[in-house]
């Protein structure tokens, strides 16, 4: 007997390609992972053990891939010690990974509009789902960060309602594949919105025509207060949201239920497993984002 | 789906008897690392055919929700954990994922949890009208208010556990044993003689972590079981306490506690361990169990030793 889920998790020992320092301890990383670039859907993780003196792996967002390169990119930010051992360790080294993991985004209809918001390291699903949908369906990212986003910035050439016309800067990455983005920062960057990035989103939103609002799909990923506030926007613009959620992780396949979060289905509550329930989860079925 | 052979014909025999069941090796998953039975079968490359046995996570009467997060840190050379028997109860377990698991791959066993020596009679009466070959009694778990160490700490409660629910099953019964017991060996002896046909040896230490951020616990248990190579040192000493009762008895031993690679595999086998558990070395590697079974083919190859049985218990006196 075979479960659709048999075989779809890969162990790679992946070559890192490059890992390039950023300002507030954050680090974007090329590896070579071919099988895992080629499965891998946004909202998925890869679980990589960041030395053999750590070696309980740690769950990683997935950034970006390059099936035909067979390269996977993660931006990360170093909070603790097994990030930091992650931050040390150089090109050519080798570091064991699974991948990819988890339900990823649903982004199954094509005639949304797919509203993402990103905060710190949780901009990086929501670029793996720009590139995704980029030609299939309409997206538009917002991305809030506190310290110097790790991207090359430039003016945006697209206009978007509700949004001043000094808050021009985007991911250059984005803005040349027709992406339009727009950033926050409570640390007075220039050209970016002066406040938090959920704000943002919700002076576009509000400033839409109302049949145009209903096409829109939230999809978030970042820290827990910011997604305390993309939810009370879902709430109150009425508009569908799916979040994706981190928390301690031991196994990553199911198998040890150390990283849950609780759900009410049907009137019933549950702990759901982060990894593999997840790490995407309905706005609507999470207590702790109620209304 | 047709498993190649693991090994050439001339290869050492790693099959093991354990409780009067064949193990075609003496791997052993262990109960709340590896889910329900399937759950390892998402990464390419395992294979069932690798383990003797596979022990579901454990199991209570009533579905139970588990503590609240955190319940997993990682911390040196080990790990917390305070799930909390987080389980959707006995009647669901036989109902809905034992009918689906490849009961022709491997063996599945049971991991039977309560509150009450009712309730664990009652876990073990279900299990025994079941498709699992073994019964483990956890009797150590150190992240629940009721049941679990509370009874593994007083042996004459332990014993009573086991009697209970050997009056309510005919299946094999393997007692989880607490390294948190003064007296391991005296335990052991008690369960043996209440009807025990195996050891589990040994559950996790209990242990805590702080953020000193936040000046709070890690867990959200506040307390947690200390599992990985950190308790290995304490896991080959209490399997040696335990190895004379057990011989005595002809009750074998599942070693257990930090066993992440192949010299682990060889220290617990010659420590007396019939059979081999792995936990957190399946989180450090999920492929772990082929690189366990090469190594100590190899080890067995160079040795001269033909079967994993003639490697159990052969620690010399110093």
């Amino acid at each position: 007997m075979t479960n659709a889920h048999h075989a779809t998790i890969v162990e790679e020992i992946a070559t890192i390609l490059a890992n390039v320092q950023h300002p507030g301890d954050q680090f974007v990383m090329r590896v070579h992972a071919p099988k895992i670039a080629q499965k891998a859907l946004p909202g998925q993780f890869v679980h990589i053990q960041v030395s053999p003196e750590r070696p309980m792996r740690r769950p990683i967002s997935i950034m970006l891939t390059n099936p035909e390169q067979g390269t996977v990119d993660l931006l990360i930010k170093a909070i603790g010690e097994g990030t930091e051992r992650l931050r040390q360790r150089k090109v050519d080294e080798q570091l064991p990974m699974m991948g990819p993991i988890g339900h990823p985004f649903d982004l199954a209809d094509p005639s949304k509009r797919y509203i993402l918001i990103g905060g710190g390291v949780g901009i990086p699903p929501m670029i793996f789902v720009a590139d995704h949908l980029q030609g299939q369906a309409e997206t538009i990212l917002f991305a809030g960060s506190e310290v110097p986003f790790p991207f090359a910035l430039k003016p945006s050439t697209f206009l978007l309602p509700g949004i001043d016309s000094s808050v021009k800067m985007t991911i250059a990455s984005l803005e040349s594949r027709d992406i339009p983005c727009r950033l926050a920062s409570k640390a007075n960057m220039h050209g970016c919105f002066d406040g938090y990035v959920a704000d943002l989103a919700r002076s576009y939103l509000q400033a839409l025509p109302q049949e145009e609002r209903q096409r829109c799909v939230l999809l978030s990923c970042g820290p827990h207060p910011m997604l305390q506030s993309v939810a009370k926007l879902a709430h109150d613009l009425n508009i569908p949201a799916q979040l994706s959620l981190e928390e301690h992780m031991a196994c990553a396949i199911g198998g040890c239920a150390g990283c849950v979060v609780e759900t009410l289905e049907q009137g019933k509550r549950y702990y759901r497993r982060i990894c593999v329930d997840g790490p995407v989860f309905d706005l609507n079925i999470l207590p702790e984002f109620a209304a | 789906m047709m498993t190649a052979p693991l090994f050439e014909p001339t290869s050492p025999d790693l099959s093991t008897t354990f409780a009067g069941l064949t193990l075609q090796t003496p791997l052993v998953l262990l109960s709340g690392c590896v889910g329900f039975g399937d759950e390892y079968t998402r990464i390419e490359g395992y294979s069932h055919a690798h383990v003797g046995a596979v022990i579901l996570k454990g199991t209570t009467l009533e579905p139970r929700m588990g503590n609240k997060p955190h319940r997993v840190y990682e911390t040196p050379s080990g790990m917390l954990n305070a799930i909390g028997l987080q389980n959707p109860g006995a009647r669901y377990v036989i109902d809905e994922i034992l009918p689906k698991l490849p009961h022709d791959q491997t063996q599945f066993w049971a991991n039977a949890n309560g509150s009450s020596l009712d309730e664990y009679a009652e876990v073990a009466r279900i299990f025994d009208d079941s498709p699992v070959t073994a019964i483990e009694i956890n009797i150590s778990c150190p992240n629940v208010k009721e049941g679990g160490v509370h009874f593994g700490n007083d042996p004459c409660m332990a014993a009573k556990v086991v009697a209970a629910m050997r009056a309510a099953t005919s299946k094999p019964l393997i007692t989880k044993l607490s390294p948190n017991n003064a007296d391991i060996a005296e335990t052991a002896r008690l369960c043996i003689e209440a009807g025990s046909d195996g050891l589990s040896v040994i559950n996790t230490l209990v242990g805590m972590a702080i953020d000193i951020e936040q000046r709070t616990p890690v867990i959200g248990n506040i307390s947690g079981g200390l599992s990985g190579p950190a308790v290995k040192p304490v896991a080959l000493w209490k399997i040696h306490q335990t190895r004379a009762i057990a011989q005595k008895h002809n009750i074998p031993i599942l070693g257990q506690g930090g066993l992440t690679t192949p010299k682990d595999a060889i220290e617990f086998a010659l420590v007396g361990s019939q059979a081999l558990g792995l936990g957190t070395g399946l989180f450090y590697d999920p492929l772990l169990c082929g690189k366990v079974l090469k190594g100590l083919r190899d080890y067995m190859v160079r040795h001269d030793i033909a079967r994993y049985e003639d490697l159990v218990g052969m620690l010399q006196q110093p």
